[in-house]
């Protein structure tokens, strides 16, 4: 398996599209850092990084599925699925080894965005608590939104249609607790319980404003071991029904 | 070594595959022969245990690949229809990935992978992005990844298409000096090279066995077809009246050839002592013979008849369904 998560990492580095999410990714941190501490001087509040990864998370799930589009998708397309089946690995290294070779580039563009704490503690005083607690929700919602992109490349031969299955699984769990507002689903108790239940954004939330509960960190693996499960089956499945 | 019993694939209504059995021996170079949609490719994915059975039993060194999938891919190196390479990495980086996927030892994908690589005369490209390779390196690069591992069987498909011929030349090379330590099992709708390289020959067609035999029976049937082609001058009528006398003759064809009362005779005949026959029958009526020629049934028309054989009768069906 380490041969294959090596080799995923490479060909991270060795198109330009990892590195352009990074920048466009960077480009957004930094607009809203600095958005933030110019309007200190009009607002009274204090500054926190939380704010910024409250309002940071909206855009940066949307950049995710480009980086996971390829995962599966290019594999069936190109024909080396056939390569890969055909050794000893199985569905498990393989859907893990791609899973961790995207969530270590993630983790890569994460440790970019220190910059702006360092810049910040050479200017001020930092909340390391708050912010440590900040980046482990950070990660941990990331890497769950990297597994349904790798969900909805297993989907699909087209890079394109697993973007955009991606993009809007994204849209739909991000609005998921707003589907409460809906009439019909408050009269149904059951569906809304379920709805605020698994509501990842409820769940960021606290993790943004520097609470860090074991039950949050627990939802978000948990979610992501299902996701993966998800896509193991929808390998396994592609397999049986290839015509 | 490899033991295929009532192999069937069905995709829902469609049967790809259906019921065929047969065996290759150890060290054998076993040709695997169809035309394109026969079933070929279809039949070597479920060996190599990508593709599931719908129903029936693949044993490969004794061992069923459903049960011990992964001992049996590891004794088999595959080279699919399309070279499963990926075009972003470099021909060295992408075999030493092959060999860790495979499960090759550390110490010894080294010396796999330079093996490999002079096998198929790609050493000096080892440095190359696959993308930048033409059509026929990225076939080596796809036939280096088959021999990593060692393995026991080599199962290929069409590995010989879209080289030139040179690079076909050295890869049957390849194939014959491949044979004594591996198994083989090679498809190909080229029938030359079938009967170049291969020790025996299965024919499918429409996901059926149509003649499994050695390569030299199947081309005996040649000596079942013996065909005369002459071009004599003369009457057409007189000609045709005392050829067909002569015993041994079994059809006569007569084609016009450009020139004045000369054809082409293409005559059928049960052995060849009855050319003399002919000849003796030619003198006698003071015809002028011009040109004699003998028609060897080719592998090519062999192949041609066995399978046009079910299209005929399935098309006489077809007209009775529609009635």
């Amino acid at each position: 398996m380490f041969s294959l998560y090596k080799k995923e990492l490479q060909s991270y580095f060795y198109s330009p599209l990892a590195y352009i999410i990074s920048a466009i990714f960077l480009l957004i941190f930094s607009l809203s850092f600095i958005t933030w501490i110019t309007n200190l001087t009009s607002l009274s509040l204090r500054f926190s990084f939380s704010a910024i990864f409250y309002s940071q998370f909206f855009y940066f799930i949307f950049l995710i599925p480009a980086l996971t589009m390829k995962t599966f998708a290019e594999e069936r397309r190109a024909g080396t699925e056939v390569l890969l089946m055909s050794t000893p690995l199985n569905v498990f290294k393989i859907v893990m080894g791609k899973f961790l070779a995207a969530s270590t580039v993630y983790l890569l563009i994460m440790v970019l965005t220190f910059v702006y704490p360092i810049i910040a503690l050479l200017y001020g005083n930092v909340v390391w608590s708050s912010l440590i607690c900040g980046y482990i929700g950070f990660f941990v919602w990331g890497v769950a939104c990297i597994a349904i992109g790798i969900l909805m490349s297993s989907f699909t031969e087209n890079q394109i249609i697993a973007a955009i299955l991606g993009e809007a699984a994204m849209i739909f769990l991000l609005f998921i607790d707003s589907f409460n507002e809906i009439d019909m689903i408050k009269r149904t108790p059951v569906l809304s319980t379920i709805f605020s239940a698994i509501s990842p954004k409820a769940r960021f939330a606290d993790f943004a404003s520097g609470i860090f509960s074991l039950s949050d960190l627990i939802f978000y693996i948990s979610f992501i071991a299902v996701i993966l499960c998800f896509t193991m089956i929808s390998i396994e499945k592609r397999r049986w029904s290839r015509g | 070594m490899i033991e295929i019993k009532n192999l069937t694939k069905k995709y829902g209504n469609i049967t790809a595959v259906n019921d065929i059995s047969f065996t290759v021996n150890k060290n054998e170079i076993l040709g695997f022969l169809g035309p394109n949609g026969a079933g070929k490719s279809t039949t070597m994915n479920m060996i190599v245990g990508y593709l599931p059975i719908t129903s029936g039993k693949i044993l490969v060194d004794g061992k069923d690949i459903t049960t011990n999938s992964n001992e049996v891919k590891k004794m088999i190196g595959y080279l699919p229809e399309i070279p499963p390479v990926y075009l972003d990495m470099k021909v060295i980086e992408y075999l030493n990935f092959v060999a860790g996927i495979k499960g090759v030892e550390k110490k010894q994908r080294e010396r796999q992978v330079a093996r490999a690589l002079s096998r198929l005369k790609i050493t000096d490209m080892k440095k190359r992005l696959i993308k930048n390779l033409s059509k026929g390196y990225r076939q080596r690069v796809g036939f280096a990844q088959a021999l990593i591992g060692d393995p026991k069987i080599l199962i290929l498909d069409e590995p010989t298409v879209g080289l030139d011929p040179n690079q076909t030349l050295e890869v049957r090379n390849l194939i014959n000096s491949l044979k004594k330590d591996h198994t083989i099992i090679f498809s190909s709708h080229i029938l030359q090279e079938v009967s170049a390289v291969c020790d025996r020959i299965v024919i499918i067609d429409k996901g059926k066995i149509k003649a499994i035999d050695t390569t030299e029976n199947l081309s005996k049937l040649n000596s079942e077809h013996i065909t005369y082609v002459i071009k004599i001058g003369g009457n057409k009528a007189r000609v045709k009246k005392a050829l067909s006398v002569v015993e041994g003759v079994k059809s006569i064809e007569i084609d016009d050839v450009a020139a004045h009362e000369v054809y082409e005779y293409i005559i059928n005949v049960e052995s060849e002592e009855v050319r003399k026959d002919l000849l003796h029958a030619i003198s006698k009526g003071d015809f002028e013979l011009m040109e004699i020629k003998q028609h060897k049934l080719s592998l090519e028309e062999i192949f041609a008849s066995i399978t046009k054989e079910e299209t005929e009768q399935t098309s006489e069906k077809s007209v009775e369904l529609s009635k």
